[in-house]
């Protein structure tokens, strides 16, 4: 099980990758939500908030009305975050839940896509 | 994953969601497409005349039973991921797979067949020479092909109106017909046209006419709450009814059966024998609508599951790959050539009515497969859910014979001739699951390994190692400081 300090750590990562990722940002240009992610083993939660493709912030707690909820497993959403995971498998198996439309699910998962395309 | 598995979470209020009227349309849309104005004369080749709207009645109600099987298994897992993921937990991931494989064809069909049904009813109110309509048909598909490459999608409310545009314009076109024209209810009797009555066909090509309409349990996640989809489940398929009924009986009203059999736009006949020329126009202006919805559906489901399908590794992971707008265009581009192609063979064999026979089989394979999964997941999953079918098991166990029956019969029909049987539709669908099958046993386990072999490869793991439990962790030197510090 993760804390949000490990989530935070992972987080910070993720939103490194993703704002210096100019083709992602160019594809995300369109692309402006608030995301709130749940973590079904700890009740940790945290928001991110998301402007024309760039991550302005991950605070923790569920901030705003969101656009997309994410609830998985604290360690799931770890290793996503770290691109040490596909979420698209963990989603298609109902491992990971969503709650949002089709496109703005897809527009998350073109970050991981994108930012590791490997993984 | 149990938490992420178990009782589904309680609904969030979202910016955006989809609200009941909004899902009922995207039922009703993806089920009535320019394929079904087709489907009604395929229904009237085994019941004549107003016979059809009692066939088209009582397939309606073996909807509803479809919609309460659907209505579980959405509330068990309300995921895009829908059919798919319902068999992968009844009966596994390699048969999940193969039958969306095959059932993702059908999306091609009907694309493949709207392009050609819309491009012929074009070609006919411009009196342009038969060849034409393939030109029409590539400039269909260019169009959708080109809008989907773009990123256009249609806002919701315009899909919205769009769907009750076409079914209420059929429908009063329809009463006009019935009403205006001749007094159909001078002489009722009349409408039971001469014509022998072959029930079980009647009723698979009736379930034809509802079909797709279950695709609306893949917008679950954006929906207000679970008994939207419930909601639309019921509503869309009575909306279908009327509609498919009061056509039907127009037809039967002012158009002989021997008009109608041979032709690829009797909605045209239709409008034209009702109102003259306004009627056939107003007839292909609700045509040229259904493409709407059925090349941004058909299109956005069909490209996203091919998609999901390569970055799961089902699929070469190139149909992933994403152009500047966020989009997959291998994807989008392979479809639109697929249904190109399909649409040329149509074109060229004029076997639009296979198409039919071939979805319509399907649908009720998919069907049974669906009480199928609802049967094994009854034992399996005891938690509950936002909707259980009354008489559950039963009704699924009475589901997977009374629908396997129906693809049997649609998939032995003779499209051309209702009195012979023909192989043709069952050859197709068998071929298409021999190809999902052989593919998902050799391939998917190659394309798998290579992916795993090429991340190991080329990627170690990312995420820092934890010190064990108990062990007190170094102040810093692990990774990058929150971005919220």
């Amino acid at each position: 099980m993760a804390d949000w300090d490990e989530l935070a750590e992972a987080l910070a990562d993720y939103t490194i990758s993703c704002n210096s990722n100019e083709r992602l940002r160019k594809m995300q240009r369109d692309w402006s939500r608030t995301l709130h992610f749940a973590c079904s083993d700890n009740e940790t939660t945290f928001s991110m908030e998301v402007d024309r493709g760039e991550i302005l912030s991950t605070p923790e707690g569920l901030l705003g009305i969101p656009d997309i909820v994410v609830r998985t497993h604290s360690e799931t959403f770890c290793d996503m975050f770290w691109g040490d995971l596909n979420p698209v498998q963990k989603y298609l198996r109902g491992e990971i839940t969503v709650q949002g439309s089709q496109e703005d699910v897809m527009r998350l998962d073109v970050i991981s896509s994108v930012i590791w395309p490997d993984a | 994953m149990a938490a992420a598995e178990g009782a589904p979470p309680a609904a969030v209020a979202l910016r955006r969601s989809v609200g009941l009227a909004t899902a009922t349309a995207t039922s009703a849309g993806l089920a009535f497409a320019a394929i079904d104005y087709l489907g009604v004369v395929s229904v009237m080749a085994y019941a004549p005349g107003a016979t059809a709207a009692l066939a088209i009645l009582i397939g309606g109600v073996l909807v509803l039973l479809v919609a309460g099987i659907f209505s579980e298994l959405n509330g068990l897992y309300p995921t895009a991921a829908g059919i798919r993921l319902y068999l992968a937990r009844a009966v596994g991931y390699r048969t999940a797979l193969s039958v969306t494989f095959t059932y993702m064809t059908t999306v091609v069909l009907v694309i493949a067949a709207d392009a050609f049904l819309i491009g012929a009813a074009v070609r006919h109110i411009l009196h342009q020479p038969s060849a034409l309509a393939y030109v029409w048909i590539v400039v269909l598909l260019g169009l959708a092909l080109t809008a989907n490459l773009r990123g256009v999608r249609l806002a919701g409310w315009v899909q919205t109106l769009v769907t009750y545009t076409v079914l209420s314009g059929t429908a009063v076109l329809s009463v006009l017909a019935l009403f205006h024209v001749g007094g159909a209810f001078h002489r009722p009797f009349d409408l039971f046209g001469k014509g022998s009555f072959s029930g079980i066909q009647a009723l698979a090509f009736a379930l034809f006419l509802y079909a797709a309409f279950e695709w609306v349990t893949t917008t679950a996640e954006e929906a207000r709450t679970p008994r939207v989809i419930t909601g639309a489940l019921f509503i869309a398929p009575f909306l279908i009814w009327i509609v498919a009924s009061l056509f039907a009986l127009a037809l039967a009203h002012l158009l002989p059966f021997s008009a109608l059999h041979h032709s690829a736009y009797p909605q045209l006949l239709l409008g034209k024998a009702a109102l003259g020329t306004v009627g056939e126009l107003w007839m292909l202006a609700l045509t040229v609508l259904t493409a709407l919805n059925t090349f941004n559906g058909g299109f956005l489901v069909a490209s996203r599951f091919i998609y999901a399908a390569a970055r799961e590794g089902s699929l070469p992971r190139q149909f992933a790959m994403l152009n500047l707008n966020a989009v997959p265009w291998l994807a989008v581009v392979t479809l639109a050539c697929v249904s190109a192609v399909v649409a040329a063979v149509v074109f060229a064999t004029g076997e639009w009515l296979l198409l039919v026979a071939v979805g319509a089989a399907i649908e009720a394979g998919i069907y049974a497969l669906g009480s199928l999964s609802l049967l094994i997941l009854r034992r399996r999953e005891t938690r509950e859910r936002p909707f259980r079918l009354v008489a559950g098991r039963p009704l699924a166990a009475f589901g997977v014979v009374l629908f396997t029956a129906l693809f049997l019969a649609t998939g032995f029909s003779d499209p051309k001739d209702a009195s012979h049987f023909s192989v043709a539709p069952i050859a197709v669908i068998a071929v298409l699951g021999a190809l999902s099958t052989g593919y998902v046993l050799v391939f998917v386990p190659r394309l798998q390994a290579a992916a795993a072999a090429r991340a190991a490869a080329n990627r170690p793991r990312r995420r820092p190692q934890r010190p064990p439990a108990g062990v007190t962790e170094p102040a810093a030197g692990m990774g990058t400081p929150s971005v919220d510090a």
